[in-house]
């Protein structure tokens, strides 16, 4: 009976810890999936027409870009920055005057500031802050119609919520730079457009 | 507070399936030799040279004929000269173990990628290895240009993402700095048909590592492991944390950090890490990979030609 009671003390003793730790670590190692917001009418309709405004963009780069030299997939180095000076000066000659909110505009970045409050908020999110506030980034100016400086991290953009924000073509990506969110040319990094306080 | 609310019966079930858990990591660190020996071999030389370049270097893998035979190098492009020393110990092992490719695992050019950037910063260090017709895969990490997927020597084919096929060995390069909805359909599809005996991933940002610096990436995995898990991916090369690591298999899964064949973090494995079969972050490193049919062989080497790390994967799927 005593001895019973000691081997049920012991196990308990043993138990215990092992349990607060492993819950501690299966805590940290899950990370809650967040849901975009409720797409209202009027934030499917903002959806849309930002949508329209980065597909206006892509029709008007490729246009410029049918008319340089063609960028073989087996390219040398010197091709590709030839390449690349060339289609980055031309896009930019196009879209002289290009400014501030000219794609996000103000409903679309209404939505997409939602979107990443939802997903940047709460105690399992500090990595996900961590990724984009310590990335080296800082050198970064952020102009429109300006290169990102090819110097700079392009820091990555966490998958969980670049799968809620507006999907965009191959030819344009979404950048963070510090709470700044960008859009730029995927082959030249021409900033495109950028979103002030974007993140929480 | 969504626990407590659930109250004594979830709270059983939780103690239950933690204590599961945890035997089961217990067992998985102590008993697993059956599929994931460490193994040192003598080989079967492949020819009087290997022989006696074997000699020179010290060469943990069978050298099997017929074999898939790879480097992998992560976090390179720096121009630096410990970069170069790293290459250099490359092509000494590359004379006894003549391994046909090498993977890349992102961050393949720091700082600048300008036509001189790409001479400097791979192919003058990789010069030897390109003149012995050895094909560099590259993935891209958060500090390459999308613009070296065009790259004659970095094989990409002009994309962000691919697959290869060597012998029976599947290689998938992801863009893990960009994982959108198109690339994760795109791998869902290509693993869904894939039929290769071993399929492995290799891309930038490690799901499972214990770097001090960055460390798991959990968004990634959040996305990518699930995928990995249904499809039978095995293995997983990745880089980013600047050292050396070998994780504990991860849900049947073995993964790998490579990202010091140009930059180190010195110290920045955490010590104690869970996570870790085994680590090295005193110096730079690189890897050489034997896949020869239900088996993989892997061999960390130090800069100064150190191993670091050798074992033997059995494939999870192989019969004991």
């Amino acid at each position: 009976m005593r001895h019973k009671a000691i081997c049920q003390l012991l196990f308990i003793a043993l138990a215990l810890p092992i349990t607060f730790l492993a819950i501690r670590a299966d805590a940290k190692s899950q990370v809650t999936p967040r849901a975009t917001p409720q797409l209202s009418p009027m934030d499917k309709e903002a959806v849309k027409r930002f949508e329209g405004r980065v597909k206006d963009y892509v029709k008007l780069r490729n246009g410029v870009k049918a008319k340089l030299p063609k960028l073989s997939k087996d390219a040398t180095p010197q091709q590709i920055e030839s390449y690349r000076e060339n289609l980055e000066a031309a896009v930019r000659n196009t879209r002289t005057g290009a400014k501030r909110s000219d794609i996000f505009n103000h409903e679309g970045s209404d939505y997409i500031r939602r979107t990443l409050k939802v997903n940047f908020t709460g105690k399992d999110r500090v990595e996900l802050r961590n990724i984009v506030f310590e990335g080296e980034t800082a050198t970064v100016k952020v102009r429109v119609n300006y290169p990102y400086p090819d110097q700079a991290e392009l820091l990555e953009m966490p998958p969980t919520v670049l799968l809620n924000l507006p999907q965009l073509p191959p030819e344009v990506k979404y950048r963070f730079v510090g709470r700044n969110l960008l859009l730029v040319d995927s082959e030249t990094n021409l900033i495109l457009d950028y979103m002030t306080n974007a993140l929480p | 507070m969504e626990h407590e609310a659930k109250g004594a019966s979830y709270i059983m079930k939780r103690f239950i399936f933690s204590a599961v858990i945890v035997a089961g990591l217990f067992l998985s660190s102590s008993l697993s030799p059956s599929a994931y020996s460490q193994k040192t071999s003598n080989g079967n030389g492949n020819g009087a040279k290997a022989a006696r370049a074997h000699s020179a270097v010290k060469l943990t893998l069978p050298l099997k004929k017929d074999s898939v035979k790879f480097a992998v190098m992560g976090d390179t492009g720096t121009g630096s000269s410990k970069q170069k020393e790293v290459a250099d110990k490359m092509v000494q092992y590359y004379a006894a173990f003549p391994y046909e490719f090498v993977l890349m695992l992102g961050d393949n050019m720091y700082g600048g990628e300008s036509a001189k950037d790409f001479e400097t910063k791979f192919s003058e260090p990789y010069k030897q290895l390109l003149n012995k017709q050895v094909k560099f895969y590259a993935a891209l990490g958060n500090h390459d240009q999308n613009l070296q997927k065009n790259y004659v020597n970095f094989n990409m084919n002009g994309k962000e993402y691919y697959r290869i096929k060597e012998g029976n060995v599947a290689f998938y390069a992801l863009n893990s700095n960009y994982m959108d909805k198109k690339q994760i359909q795109w791998l869902e599809s290509e693993l869904a048909k894939d039929t290769s005996e071993w399929k492995v991933a290799f891309m930038h940002h490690p799901p499972y590592s214990s770097g001090g610096k960055h460390g798991s990436d959990d968004q990634l995995r959040e996305v990518i492991e699930p995928i990995f898990v249904k499809h039978g991916v095995n293995v997983v090369l990745t880089g980013h944390d600047h050292f050396y690591e070998r994780i504990k298999p991860q849900k049947g899964i073995y993964y790998f950090v490579s990202g010091a064949a140009g930059k180190l973090r010195s110290g920045d494995i955490k010590d104690g890490s869970p996570l870790t079969a085994k680590g090295y972050d005193r110096d730079l490193s690189f890897m050489l990979i034997e896949v020869d049919g239900k088996q993989m062989h892997f061999q960390a080497i130090s800069r100064t030609g150190e191993t670091i790390d050798s074992g033997v994967i059995v494939h999870q799927r192989a019969k004991p």
